[in-house]
């Protein structure tokens, strides 16, 4: 796969975002976007403004209203009109869902992080762990493995489905309220593995990854350097302004608890 | 044909509706739903034989162990306590009012076509089925379907096609058990009872009662009642968004389409026999 910046990650014309309950109507309409490798796009908007609902239509979990996605030139559509072709595109993309990640509840931690890669290679689970090993590494994980997903805490958890969805090294990775509810220490992790994706580490395949993450909050990701787009009132608007985006999300003047 | 987004009451099945047309049309719906899911599964195994062996080999097996032999111990306890019930009174009474001579017949159009093969559907459909909709609806009310999804691992392929095949697999294996521990214990509570024909007589009137068909159709039927089974069990459980509230319901549900759908399966069968 060619994530080079030449190459949009994510191309998205005139989308209109359906509700997750059918029959609801729109929830967010006229999303223009380019995201391309290397870049932070951080979504915000207030609890329930459809970011969520942006997301899973991104990965073609929800039907769109009207509107194109297309992910590394490949077209987003929902099941009915070609899954093989959906399931081929959703491989060069990851989405780590918010609160603990909805890991398979059947399986262990070790079994939801081998499942995509023995599933799309065909391999044995003592192969693909050697294969993940350094992303297990990476993401702390080793001392959790046999544990069952029902015994982690949300934040490992999350950090367990993040490893999930960076199992099949995507280009693409959305993240669905990532900093929400983590303590410091864990901020401070994650912090830092967003800013080795967006350089390119080598247990990440070594290429930089576009990343898409939603928040209610968004100054924990300033000293990211990341672009800003916001969701209010069914309306999609890229800011610049950092200003704009901190008085929109109601933290002007505030200063994150962890923030030094 | 895994529903991408919740519809208001879509789970709730047909009580929503004022009168008798409405839930008629309702349960047509259904219906037609059910059998669209069918063939999507029939397709996805056609189509996917084979692919991520590596996974789906192990997933098979285990439901197959699951649904097959895990239930040996009741079934095997099931069988001796139906032999002696049912097979080995019907023998007593049969010798005692003189029938003995329609002994062989009795016991192939009654137990060996209908009972066993319903009984062992039940059991499968009560002990693995019911908890596997609980799994499965959990599965779906947590959106752990979707995180399949988004992976690109196709749910009908990586939850249903398994199922289906285990649920087929047991339900045929455990009423060949069913049948042969029942006879066993039925002619020796008959035997017990004062029934003079030695073991190879009985066995060879039930033997002279069965017709060259009999194999082949038995094990249609308990296949198809296994594999109705196991997609019931996955539609409910996973066709439709669900919340956690409506796992309950659906389990319900469940049983009762799975215990009509197999009586009418049977009716069909008794043509079929009958036909022949």
């Amino acid at each position: 796969m060619n994530t080079s910046r030449s190459n949009p990650a994510l191309e998205v014309e005139s989308l209109s975002v359906l509700r997750p309950v059918a029959g609801e109507g729109v929830s967010l309409q006229g999303v223009d976007w380019t995201v391309t490798p290397g870049e932070l796009w951080v979504v915000a908007g207030e609890q329930g403004a459809g970011k969520t609902a942006l997301l899973e239509t991104l990965a073609g979990l929800i039907p769109a209203g009207s509107g194109r996605v297309r992910v590394f030139g490949r077209p987003v559509a929902v099941s009915g009109d070609d899954d093989a072709a959906l399931r081929e595109t959703r491989r060069h993309l990851g989405l780590v869902f918010d609160g603990n990640g909805r890991l398979f509840s059947a399986l262990s931690v070790v079994e939801n992080l081998l499942l995509p890669v023995c599933y799309h290679r065909n391999c044995s689970p003592s192969d693909a762990l050697d294969e993940l090993e350094p992303l297990i590494r990476h993401l702390q994980l080793e001392s959790l493995l046999a544990r069952t997903p029902s015994s982690l805490s949300r934040s490992w958890a999350r950090r367990v489905a993040l490893g999930r969805s960076l199992a099949l090294k995507p280009g693409l990775l959305l993240l669905d309220n990532p900093l929400a509810g983590l303590d410091a220490v864990h901020l401070r992790w994650w912090r830092g593995f967003l800013a080795d994706a967006l350089r390119g580490h080598p247990v990440l395949g070594a290429q930089p990854l576009a990343l898409i993450a939603t928040a209610d909050a968004v100054r924990p990701y300033l000293e990211l350097a990341p672009r800003f787009a916001l969701v209010a009132g069914g309306h999609w608007r890229i800011l610049d302004d950092i200003e704009a985006v901190l008085a929109a999300t109601g933290e002007e003047g505030m200063r994150h608890p962890t923030q030094t | 044909m895994i529903s991408p987004s919740r519809t208001p009451g879509a789970a709730t099945g047909s009580g929503g509706g004022p009168g008798w047309g409405h839930g008629l049309l309702e349960e047509w719906r259904s219906l037609t739903r059910l059998g669209a899911f069918i063939l999507i599964t029939l397709a996805t195994a056609a189509r996917r034989y084979g692919d991520s062996s590596q996974v789906m080999r192990p997933q098979v097996l285990g439901e197959i162990h699951r649904s097959g032999v895990r239930l040996l111990p009741i079934v095997g306890f099931l069988g001796v306590v139906l032999g002696m019930v049912f097979v080995g009174q019907t023998v007593v009474l049969m010798e005692q009012f003189g029938g003995g001579p329609f002994t062989g017949t009795l016991m192939v159009t009654v137990f060996l076509r209908e009972m066993a093969p319903m009984i062992a559907g039940l059991l499968v459909l009560a002990r693995v089925g019911t908890a596997a909709v609980v799994e499965l609806g959990t599965a779906r009310a947590l959106g752990e379907v979707e995180a399949l999804e988004v992976l690109g691992i196709d749910p009908i392929h990586y939850l249903v096609v398994p199922r289906v095949v285990g649920f087929s697999a047991a339900v045929v294996s455990l009423t060949a058990y069913l049948i042969l521990i029942s006879l066993g214990s039925g002619y020796a509570f008959a035997y017990a009872r004062g029934l003079k024909a030695p073991p190879l007589e009985f066995l060879g009137q039930i033997a002279g009662a069965m017709s060259a068909l009999d194999f082949p159709l038995l094990i249609l039927k308990t296949l198809l009642f296994g594999a109705f089974t196991g997609w019931v069990i996955c539609y409910q459980g996973l066709a439709r968004p669900m919340t956690l509230g409506e796992v309950g319901p659906a389990t319900t549900r469940t049983v009762a389409v799975c215990v009509v759908g197999c009586l009418m399966l049977d009716a069909l069968f008794i043509g079929v026999y009958l036909l022949l």
